[in-house]
């Protein structure tokens, strides 16, 4: 029997301190995938400790996983997962994994396999955050790394059900805003390493943040839009359907009882004995409720899409200002 | 664990270990500064009776230039009479990681602390086996010189053939350098200096602090081009080159078209925001209506 996880314990994590050294890692694992394609599935372990007192997360380590699409691919990944904790003992790497990190592609990492994901490493460890790393982001200058969880509440409903109904969500007033919980990232240094970011100093930079808003990330995010607004619309549709399913059963059902309490004042009529009132409800099984667990993803997608263009947009309309100062 | 011991016969004159191929030449080394930060992690995981750590260095070979893109830490232990590192750690964790990340492979290995001693030749021949011409990069976190020195060296032989034969280590010339979202990041580190911080993905503050930067330099350069003007300093033909280029880098449009494809642009953004802000109003309410019925 599953025991209820309190609500204390599951929460008690407000901050996720990380180290420079496991950004630069799944920086550099990123884009080292994604030379080859433009969405690259690339995930990794993160490792660290956490400190209770403070109610912080401490992320120290991680390390990549190849990309496991078939079972036997799975399979090398646990081994492999296996090899490097035992390994990472003898040098005195913590080995406890706190989570995962994953990248997107502007936004679309929320789907079921995402929530699967977040939701084997919680029921492992009740603290588990699920890192997502933006790399198209970081590229354009802006250093892009979050930390998300399951809120208490979907987390014990995806524990007893793998799929939700209107219903369920009702009872626990999840909506899509509070399915995933953000927690804040915070990137923090030993003194060494503060020291090597002194000596880094010298390293040429190039980067500006000066692009001006181009009209292609505009019409992905757009066509990403109407993409996530295609399957709500869906959604709504077997909803509907749904509905008018339960209401022709429910005439079938009145009009099945009406006759048979005609047949039976026939019947009594005519002195005979009167027909069982059967039970109803085996004989017509009621159609299964909608699933809403796709649906709530959806709007979650659609929420982010809608968040990033307007970060974009805003700080397009500023460039914009700048060039036309510049140029006239 | 296996080790090599100081007292194998190391004659003076011949490597005991075979090289596996012909050396390449190497002359430059570009390191990545991924491999820097695991570095000094490892140097401060390290056990308390270690002076120094090492480790593999992985990386690719680029026509004469060594790329180091990452690092793993390999147990060793060094006392006054002998070393020993586990070579079968080495070689299986190195296996691992060229497994899942492709197209990286052994190209040396580092140590903490500036002292190449015969301890480091000995670990040298070991990755002689891995790969043709390791890379050897020292990085000094015991700051001896106030200061976090690299050195990145290769070996060559020397001596007399037939005669006394050896290996020098000698300087390569090295450049710290990452990918795009890598400087990105570590601009972003250095922007802490010593505390800690969200990392923001709000463009904005990022386009002021970047405006307040140009604003400056731009100041630079006028005060320089004003002291050429008045004589006080003498005109650079390169320099005023360059001032050039950048002038006449802004596009030299009539004010007409300016205007129109700003504005266009303008409203193309706007009306984007517009329906955002709608989609976004619909998921609200739908939210909200699925509390209620």
């Amino acid at each position: 029997m599953a025991t209820s996880t309190s609500a204390t314990l599951f929460d008690s994590i407000q901050c996720v301190e990380i180290t420079s050294q496991v950004i630069m890692k799944i920086t550099r694992h990123c884009h080292h995938e994604l030379e080859k394609q433009l969405d690259p599935h690339v995930n990794g372990v993160l490792l660290g400790l956490i400190n209770e007192n403070k109610h912080v997360l401490e992320v120290t380590h991680c390390f990549p996983l190849m990309n496991s699409d078939t079972d036997e691919g799975m399979e090398i990944n646990r081994e492999y997962m296996l090899e490097m904790e035992r390994s990472l003992r003898q040098v005195n790497i913590d080995y406890q994994q706190v989570g995962f990190y994953q990248s997107t592609y502007l936004n679309t990492h929320c789907d079921r396999n995402f929530l699967d994901s977040v939701f084997d490493y919680l029921e492992e460890m009740n603290e588990a955050i699920a890192l997502i790393y933006d790399p198209l982001k970081t590229k354009m200058g802006n250093l892009s790394v979050r930390a998300f969880k399951l809120s208490l509440a979907a987390f014990q409903l995806y524990k007893e059900e793998k799929d939700f109904t209107a219903v369920m969500l009702r009872e626990k007033s999840l909506t899509y805003e509070n399915l995933f919980k953000e927690i804040p990232v915070v990137v923090k240094n030993s003194t060494l390493t503060n020291v090597l970011l002194c000596e880094l100093d010298k390293v040429q930079d190039n980067t500006s943040f000066f692009t001006l808003p181009t009209s292609s990330y505009l019409e992905k995010s757009m066509q990403l839009l109407l993409g996530g607004l295609d399957e709500t619309n869906q959604d709504l549709q077997k909803i509907n359907m749904h509905q008018r399913a339960v209401y022709k059963q429910q005439n079938q059902i009145f009009k099945y009882v009406q006759e048979r309490k005609e047949e039976n004042a026939g019947r009594e009529k005519n002195g005979l004995k009167p027909l069982p009132e059967e039970d109803v409800t085996k004989l017509f099984k009621a159609p299964p409720p909608v699933g809403r667990l796709e649906s709530l993803l959806s709007a979650n997608r659609i929420a982010s899409h809608c968040e990033m263009i307007e970060d974009h947009v805003k700080s397009g309309i500023g460039k914009l200002y700048l060039a036309d100062s510049f140029m006239s | 664990s296996s080790g090599i011991n100081a007292e194998w016969p190391l004659r003076p004159g011949r490597m005991a270990v075979e090289t596996r191929s012909v050396a390449l030449p190497v002359r430059k080394v570009v390191i990545h500064p991924v491999v820097l930060f695991n570095i000094v992690d490892n140097y401060e995981r390290r056990h308390d009776n270690n002076k120094r750590v090492i480790g593999t260095l992985l990386g690719r070979y680029d026509k004469g230039v060594v790329i180091v893109t990452e690092s793993f830490a390999v147990p060793h232990q060094e006392t006054e009479e002998e070393v020993s590192m586990d070579m079968e750690y080495a070689m299986r964790i190195g296996e691992l990681q060229k497994k899942v990340n492709t197209n990286m492979y052994t190209v040396g290995w580092y140590s903490s602390g500036i002292v190449i001693n015969e301890y480091s030749s000995l670990i040298h021949a070991f990755y002689k086996c891995q790969c043709p011409t390791p890379v050897h990069l020292t990085i000094d976190t015991v700051m001896k010189e106030q200061k976090m020195k690299i050195n990145t060296h290769i070996t060559l032989p020397i001596g007399v053939k037939n005669g006394t034969e050896g290996c020098i280590f000698t300087p390569v010339q090295y450049s710290i350098h990452g990918a795009e979202a890598e400087q990105v990041s570590l601009k972003f580190f250095q922007q802490l200096r010593g505390t800690k911080k969200t990392p923001n993905f709000n463009d904005q503050e990022n386009i002021i602090t970047s405006c307040d930067e140009m604003i400056s330099q731009i100041n630079v350069v006028m005060g320089h081009v004003k002291k050429v003007l008045s004589g006080e300093v003498p005109a650079d033909k390169e320099l005023g080159r360059q001032i050039m280029e950048v002038v006449q880098a802004v596009p030299n449009l009539d004010s007409d078209t300016i205007t129109n494809m700003l504005n266009s642009h303008m409203q193309d953004l706007l009306a984007v925001e517009y329906l955002t802000y709608l989609t976004r109003q619909q998921l609200a309410v739908s939210a909200r209506l699925n509390q209620i019925l």
